[in-house]
């Protein structure tokens, strides 16, 4: 009986649909209008003029004089002897792999730590408060801690017997004092990520290899590391990518790369070719080149963390 | 299992808990401090005295209330925008059926790969030569900065997020079909289900953006500063600082910034420990730092 009401109605549901999907369809456009019109107005149109500048000579003024150039400022890039590539390169790639190493070592032995320990969210909170914190503020107190006469680092090391470090005027030494702040204030992020990883680990899991007799180094690195792997992927890549692109905190604590060009990482070099000498056809080039860097690392991401079995990538 | 007090553990955590620590206690500290302890070739943490007069120079100096005000229209502009148009794409993309929507939701996915730099120099030369704004004509000349001549600048090019629309839809996916094909039979608009039955249900999804947005927004440096360059006035609270360090006298410059530091840390400090849950949520679903 049932059935056969059902039968009767069902052309008639299906024609109801078919007109409420139509009139449904116009609203989708709708409601993804005020997304679509910003992402043609600052992500399109920026997308393919600044592909184009990168192959021309331009002061960022006046249409009238640009002047096309083709892979100049490519070639230049790697040809050019502008230091483009070392120092410059070099530099981001330390800056990037160097901050994002230590940054993980420190955050994995916390993390691991933290989770045997009382109070476990105020020391977390404690160790992210940096990342909420401007980069104003971090660059500048650093420098102020950093200072050779009295800041306080130099007094904490003369008060141990050692010799006074010029942290940020010795280009020798320099982009390893960033690399610290970077460390200091990235780190709250990794713990986060980390730490949340650690939890998902079964209890049973120690509970079983202590009864095997394993000590608790190779507790650590024959259950924990394995059974961490795509926190500490995800953590090692994403803080690469994010350590190639930036360059505020350079900005801030040297202002533009110094000593010399000790500091000086890619998208600093970029912000100054733009807008300290005028070279938007070369900053455009430069804005590629660092793209696509990224992206082949991006790629490689997605490779490893599928074949690594992380689930959602 | 029993386990041995961790001792060690509690060590090292607390020695690492210091020295995340110690750096913003020198900035509070520091901006107590007078000319002759800052002069002084001898550190110490704790100042002799406390002196209140750098905070009140700062206000008055650094223009600290215009500072703010910039920071929260531009801040605050940034985050309803983006949880509006979030919201409505991720509406759309997981309970109205169109053409082209998976397509649309694979650009919005790519989108996220470009990084920021890339748009940063294509963008300001948009922004300054936006079409019929500023006094410019049609084809963005002749004005005295486009949309830089307002706040506008400071929130338009940040007003759609990849990560808050990816954010939202995956959270919109969770409401059941039927309940609001059930709103739709009833004959309510899908203006009225979106305000009336979406938006009450993602809240909790919401309160993440707007807190991650805001907090990451208040500290964005890099674009204020070149629209500081075509309008003084829209200097936000990190860029006034930035550039207050070339502005001022070198033996004053410390404790002033110090100071100024101090002021606009403290509000989002406050924020961030009252409101954790939400940013914390947000952070482990981007993992990715600026």
């Amino acid at each position: 009986m049932g059935y056969e009401l059902n039968k009767q109605i069902a052309p008639q549901v299906k024609q109801g649909r078919k007109k409420m999907i139509t009139q449904q369809g116009v609203m989708g456009y709708i409601f993804m209008l005020p997304s679509l019109v910003f992402y043609f107005i600052f992500l399109l149109i920026p997308l393919v003029f600044s592909l184009f500048l990168s192959f021309t000579e331009w002061g960022g003024f006046d249409f009238s004089l640009i002047k096309w150039v083709g892979f100049k400022n490519y070639k230049d890039f790697f040809f050019g002897g502008h230091g483009f590539l070392y120092p410059v390169l070099t530099n981001t790639l330390i800056f990037a792999f160097g901050s994002v190493l230590v940054s993980f070592f420190i955050a994995l032995v916390i993390s691991y730590m933290i989770t045997r320990l009382r109070l476990e969210g105020f020391w977390r909170t404690l160790y992210f408060l940096p990342m909420v914190t401007n980069v104003v503020a971090v660059g500048n107190v650093w420098d102020f801690m950093y200072d050779p006469t009295n800041g306080l680092i130099n007094s904490f090391l003369n008060t141990l017997g050692l010799p006074t470090v010029k942290f940020m005027d010795n280009p020798h030494i320099a982009l390893y004092s960033v690399i610290i702040v970077a460390v200091w204030s990235g780190i709250g992020s990794a713990i986060l990520i980390l730490s949340a990883g650690l939890k998902n680990i079964p209890d049973s899991y120690y509970e079983a290899a202590t009864i095997d007799g394993a000590g608790s180094f190779r507790l650590f690195w024959n259950v924990t590391v394995p059974l961490l792997k795509p926190s500490i992927l995800f953590v090692l890549i994403t803080g690469f990518i994010g350590g190639l692109q930036s360059f505020n905190l350079i900005l801030v604590m040297t202002g533009d790369g110094g000593p010399g060009n000790s500091t000086n990482v890619l998208g600093l070099e970029m912000y100054n070719q733009a807008f300290k000498y005028g070279q938007w056809g070369m900053a455009s080039a430069m804005a590629f080149i660092l793209f696509v860097i990224v992206l082949i690392i991006t790629l490689i991401q997605l490779r490893v963390f599928r074949s690594g079995g992380v689930e959602n990538y | 299992m029993k386990r041995k007090f961790p001792w060690f553990s509690y060590l090292v955590v607390i020695i690492g808990g210091i020295s995340m620590i110690v750096p913003f206690l020198d900035m509070v500290f520091t901006s107590f401090k007078n000319q002759k302890e800052l002069n002084s070739l001898k550190f110490s943490l704790l100042p002799e005295h406390y002196h209140f007069d750098h905070f009140i120079t700062a206000f008055q100096e650094l223009n600290m209330g215009r500072l703010f005000t910039n920071s929260i229209l531009a801040t605050l502009g940034v985050t309803v925008l983006v949880l509006l148009t979030s919201t409505l794409a991720g509406y759309a993309l997981t309970k109205i059926r169109f053409k082209g929507q998976q397509t649309l939701f694979k650009f919005i996915l790519a989108t996220m790969m470009f990084p920021a730099f890339l748009f940063l120099i294509p963008n300001f030369y948009i922004t300054v030569h936006f079409p019929l704004v500023g006094g410019n004509d049609l084809f963005g000349e002749g004005g005295n900065g486009g949309l830089a001549t307002s706040v506008l600048a400071l929130i338009l090019p940040f007003s759609v997020s990849g990560f808050g629309i990816f954010l939202m839809r995956q959270f919109v996916m969770t409401i059941p079909d039927a309940v609001i094909e059930a709103a739709r039979i009833d004959g309510a608009s899908e203006f009225r289900v979106f305000w009336q039955l979406v938006i009450p249900m993602t809240l909790p999804a919401m309160a993440t953006l707007a807190i991650f947005t805001f907090i990451g927004q208040w500290n964005e440096l890099i674009w204020g500063l070149l629209i500081f360059t075509v309008n003084n006035n829209l200097a936000t609270l990190p860029v006034g600082i930035q550039m207050l360090q070339s502005a001022l006298d070198p033996d004053l410059t410390k404790a002033l910034v110090s100071a100024a530091i101090t002021i606009s840390v403290i509000p989002v400090m406050i924020l961030f420990i009252i409101l954790q849950k939400y940013y914390v949520k947000g952070m482990q679903m981007s993992g990715v730092k600026e």
